[in-house]
């Protein structure tokens, strides 16, 4: 959680990168849904997102994802919360 | 029609197959009869919907103007089926089942409203606004486990669409491949009459009124296709002159046709040769707001009246009411009736308020149309006790010709003329 918004963490390789875990459409977690190449599927609708940028990728959602710039430090992952 | 008739007629509105078999026979003197077991046996009920609304036929939805922006729908019935209307995002109007392609439950509860897609309440299936199944819960199952086959494809599981059109901004749908296009369907006469009154021009709502009639729902549309007792049940029409037994008057079925239409002429208050036949008029009654009954000039120079689309819609006008009537059958002995009154985008205030203060006349409440639902209910309950017996139609002869005088019966014989054959009694 971070700010009352729930947040989803995704490992993509080596990197990492975070979402807000919600999805616009239909209310539910991302977080319990499935990842294929840089997208995300989320489990109620199966609505695409892609991970990296938050565009929507298939439908039925049409709007961004929230995306937070993601640091990781000695095991640590930060995400920049306001601008610096 | 003692012998069951196979339809050879290639017009407008063939028959379709329909699985209910019936062991009825129609009485000897055909169309001038109505065995009363058309309205109260459950396999003719059945075999109305199959054969009509899910058959050849057109049938009405709605105005555009009641779907104004993307993702705005109404939700209607074509028999009875369940639809809904919607505003696309292109722009057009389509016209969906009403049935998750799941288990069947309405995706659509309310009349009215606005959605981005539909998701059915019960395992949240959800579609676009064109019926495509776009996804549904747990598709790749539960923490690994379960989930829909691997080729469960959605294309191949949305929501049927159907066949639709917008005439004048009025729209119509079909369940059939096969039926003819609507302008075929109508034939000219009923067109002239959706064009009169849906010019083109740009529709505004108005309003609606709906009631349940407890009646069998043919009732109501020979209700409407019988100007003889329009000119001695209301009290209302006779003494304030909008539709007497002595008005100039046309009525016409339309050949191998459940359509028909009907025209009156508004004349005013008046005493003329036929005045003492008509024992409702009552000459002691005076309107202080003559308004109500008093038309103002307009397009259709008095001219009232309109078509009966068969199977279960009527257009048309009234002094200055515009409306549409839509039939909704709920079972044998019962339909809904929805009224929807509406006007022109450059109608001034007053002609908007002309138009509603005389929708007064219609509805549950109407001067005038309240006595009918409660003379449908009182034909219902005869009809229930005996339906082996049968109704007389032979008011203005025994044929099926046009006439140009109000006291006839002849668009009640046209429509089983077709009701006839097209059931195959």
């Amino acid at each position: 959680m971070l700010d009352n918004e729930a947040v989803c963490l995704y490992a993509l390789g080596e990197r990492v990168y975070a979402t807000q875990d919600r999805c616009p459409h239909g209310n539910a977690s991302l977080s319990e849904g499935y990842i294929e190449d840089c997208l995300i599927e989320c489990p109620l609708h199966q609505g695409l997102f892609d991970i990296e940028t938050g565009k929507p990728k298939g439908p039925p959602v049409t709007t961004d994802l929230k995306c937070y710039e993601v640091k990781v430090n000695d095991g640590t992952v930060y995400l920049r919360t306001a601008g610096p | 029609m003692d012998t069951p008739t196979t339809c050879s007629n290639v017009g407008r509105q063939n028959p379709v197959e329909s699985p209910v078999h019936i062991e009825r026979r129609w009485p000897a003197d055909g169309y001038t009869r109505i065995p009363y077991w058309v309205y109260t046996d459950a396999a003719v009920f059945q075999k109305e919907m199959d054969v009509f609304f899910a058959g050849n036929t057109w049938n009405y939805l709605g105005l555009d103007c009641e779907v104004p922006e993307v993702g705005c729908y109404k939700r209607n019935w074509i028999g009875t089926r369940p639809v809904i209307m919607v505003r696309t995002e292109n722009g057009e109007i389509a016209v969906l089942e009403n049935r998750c392609a799941h288990r069947g439950a309405q995706i659509c509860w309310q009349n009215t409203g606005k959605v981005n897609d539909f998701t059915c309440p019960y395992h949240q299936w959800n579609y676009d606004l064109n019926g495509n199944l776009q996804g549904l819960p747990f598709k790749r199952g539960v923490m690994g486990k379960g989930g829909m086959p691997r080729d469960f494809d959605p294309k191949q599981h949305g929501i049927r669409k159907l066949r639709s059109v917008n005439r004048g901004g009025t729209i119509w749908a079909t369940f059939s491949d096969e039926a003819p296009t609507f302008e075929e369907y109508c034939g000219p006469e009923v067109l002239a009459e959706i064009d009169q009154v849906f010019p083109g021009k740009k529709l505004t709502l108005l309003g609606y009124t709906r009631q349940l009639i407890p009646s069998n729902w043919k009732m109501y549309i020979e209700n409407l296709k019988d100007p003889y007792h329009a000119t001695l049940l209301h009290t209302f029409y006779i003494t304030f002159g909008l539709w007497r037994a002595d008005s100039k008057s046309e009525n016409y079925p339309i050949p191998n046709s459940g359509h028909s239409v009907m025209i009156s002429h508004n004349e005013g208050k008046k005493v003329t040769e036929a005045t003492p036949e008509m024992q409702r008029f009552r000459t002691d009654l005076e309107m202080l707001d003559r308004e109500t009954v008093t038309p103002k000039k307009e397009f259709n120079g008095g001219r009232v009246g309109g078509a009966w689309v068969f199977p279960a819609a009527a257009v048309g006008i009234q002094a200055n009411t515009l409306k549409t009537r839509h039939v909704i059958p709920r079972s044998p002995t019962e339909h809904e009736l929805v009224f929807t009154y509406y006007g022109y985008e450059d109608d001034d205030e007053d002609m908007t308020r002309r138009r509603l203060k005389q929708a007064n006349l219609l509805g549950p409440a109407g001067f005038v149309s309240m006595d009918d639902s409660e003379m449908l209910t009182q034909c219902q309950i005869g009809a229930t006790g005996y339906p082996h017996e049968a109704g007389i139609i032979e008011m203005g002869g025994r044929d099926t010709e046009r006439t140009d005088y109000m006291v006839s019966e002849v668009l009640i014989r046209g429509f089983y003329r077709y009701y006839i054959e097209a059931m195959g009694f």
